[in-house]
């Protein structure tokens, strides 16, 4: 049986249990004081509003180069592809790997994974409640690695900085990168993960 | 663990015996631990809570431990880079100030709270909340805090900051002569006492403690 059947519902903050008061639109936890509500309210729209805004800045920040490291005056502009590929030419492939798992593995993962979570909860397709509830947790544990390439660039700025002789230059599509981290994690924090349960035929499908 | 199935009498036992899943919505009759011992939902399996011993000393050791770590790691030099004769160093802080003046100020104010600003702010609610619990003072301005720490909770990154220091040394080791400095020890010493704390700092005994439902908290 599910909670909000029983006219219970659960803080999303502090977890405490509340009855349902039919009276009031905006009820308060008694424990915390933040608001409650069975589900998040408008959950699936925000989430589709944000991971679109994400889909559409992906692409700058695929397409445009995020910094230049150029040393006695030489050196292009590299995207992060062209970054991963520097790495693999250097021979370093696992610190290549890592930085293409963060970079372009994980950011198009959540994209997808994300709106395959809205569709599925939407039209009660086509995973499974348990497929469903992992992906997600995956995507919540794994989103905040995409903010790997931007701190290299914050540590490459800081470090390499000797004028002429070589420096480290930033450009447009490190803002876009850092945003689409950003909204696409704000995305993965605005579903309500309480929606996959609730497209099951059966609540006792846990056995 | 309870039986979710047995549904009939849940909806009218009280508040205080029922137990819900945060992820899936599933109402269960609340399962007795004892300490060291977790529950968990039958359906989906996320960790419903914990209780474990000691909860507030330890949480407090580990949040001064990681407080007195804070300054050094991040504003003593991370690396040491030489070229050529002239050498530059690299600090948390540094690197804030570089993208910001590279006309980066958007992505700079990123780095800055994901990296000093907001794992900060983490500590310094916890450390509130457990003085609050531990000296019962301003209870309500404790719960704030907690809150408030849980809206923070996912936007500290010091352990992605870590990698990006590992994939920078990568990126730079054939280009120029690399030190590590002490600003990388406690840097990593930070994030280790801060995911340990983490694990000890139980959430549900300290909502609990919070409120007042737990006497012993303080002990």
């Amino acid at each position: 049986m599910r909670a909000i059947d029983a006219g219970i519902l659960i803080c999303t903050e502090c977890h405490e249990l509340n009855r349902q008061d039919a009276d009031t639109d905006e009820q308060t936890c008694t424990r915390c004081g933040a608001l409650v509500h069975a589900r998040r309210p408008n959950s699936l729209v925000r989430t589709w509003a944000l991971l679109i805004t994400a889909a559409i800045i992906y692409i700058p920040a695929n397409v445009l180069p995020i910094m230049t490291v150029s040393s006695l005056g030489q050196g292009d502009p590299s995207t992060i592809m062209s970054g991963v590929i520097q790495l693999v030419q250097h021979g370093m492939i696992p610190i290549a790997a890592v930085v293409f798992i963060a970079s372009i593995l994980v950011p198009t993962f959540k994209l997808v994974g994300i709106a395959l979570l809205l569709f599925s909860v939407q039209r009660r397709q086509p995973l499974s409640a348990r497929q469903r509830i992992w992906m997600y947790r995956f995507i919540e544990f794994i989103g905040r690695w995409s903010m790997l390439d931007i701190f290299v660039i914050a540590i490459l700025v800081a470090v390499v900085n000797f004028g002429r002789l070589a420096s480290v230059e930033t450009h447009l599509g490190a803002i876009a990168f850092a945003s689409v981290v950003i909204l696409t994690m704000l995305a993965a924090v605005t579903f309500d993960p309480r929606l996959i349960w609730d497209n099951t035929e059966s609540d006792d499908d846990h056995d | 663990m309870s039986d979710p199935v047995d549904a009939q009498g849940l909806s009218d036992l009280p508040l205080e015996d029922l137990v819900a899943c945060h992820e899936c919505d599933l109402l269960m009759r609340k399962p007795e631990l004892a300490y060291g011992e977790k529950a968990l939902c039958p359906r989906c399996g996320y960790e419903l809570y914990a209780h474990r011993h000691n909860v507030v000393q330890r949480s407090l050791a580990l949040v001064i431990a990681a407080l007195l770590l804070y300054i050094p790691a991040n504003f003593l030099p991370i690396m040491q880079l030489n070229i050529l004769g002239q050498s530059s160093q690299d600090t948390v802080w540094s690197g804030v100030l570089g993208l910001f003046n590279t006309d980066m100020q958007g992505v700079s104010i990123v780095v800055f709270l994901c990296s000093m600003a907001i794992p900060l702010l983490k500590l310094l609610c916890q450390l509130f909340v457990l003085l609050t619990i531990r000296f019962n003072i301003g209870r309500s301005y404790g719960l704030l805090l907690y809150r408030i720490y849980h809206h923070l909770k996912d936007w500290g990154m010091l352990e992605v900051y870590l990698m990006g220091v590992l994939v920078a040394i990568v990126k730079l080791a054939d280009m120029a002569a690399i030190t590590v400095g002490l600003g990388l020890a406690c840097f990593i010493g930070l994030l280790l006492v801060q995911v340990w704390l983490e694990v000890v700092m139980s959430p549900h005994q300290i909502w609990q403690a919070l409120s007042g439902e737990d006497a012993h908290a303080g002990d």
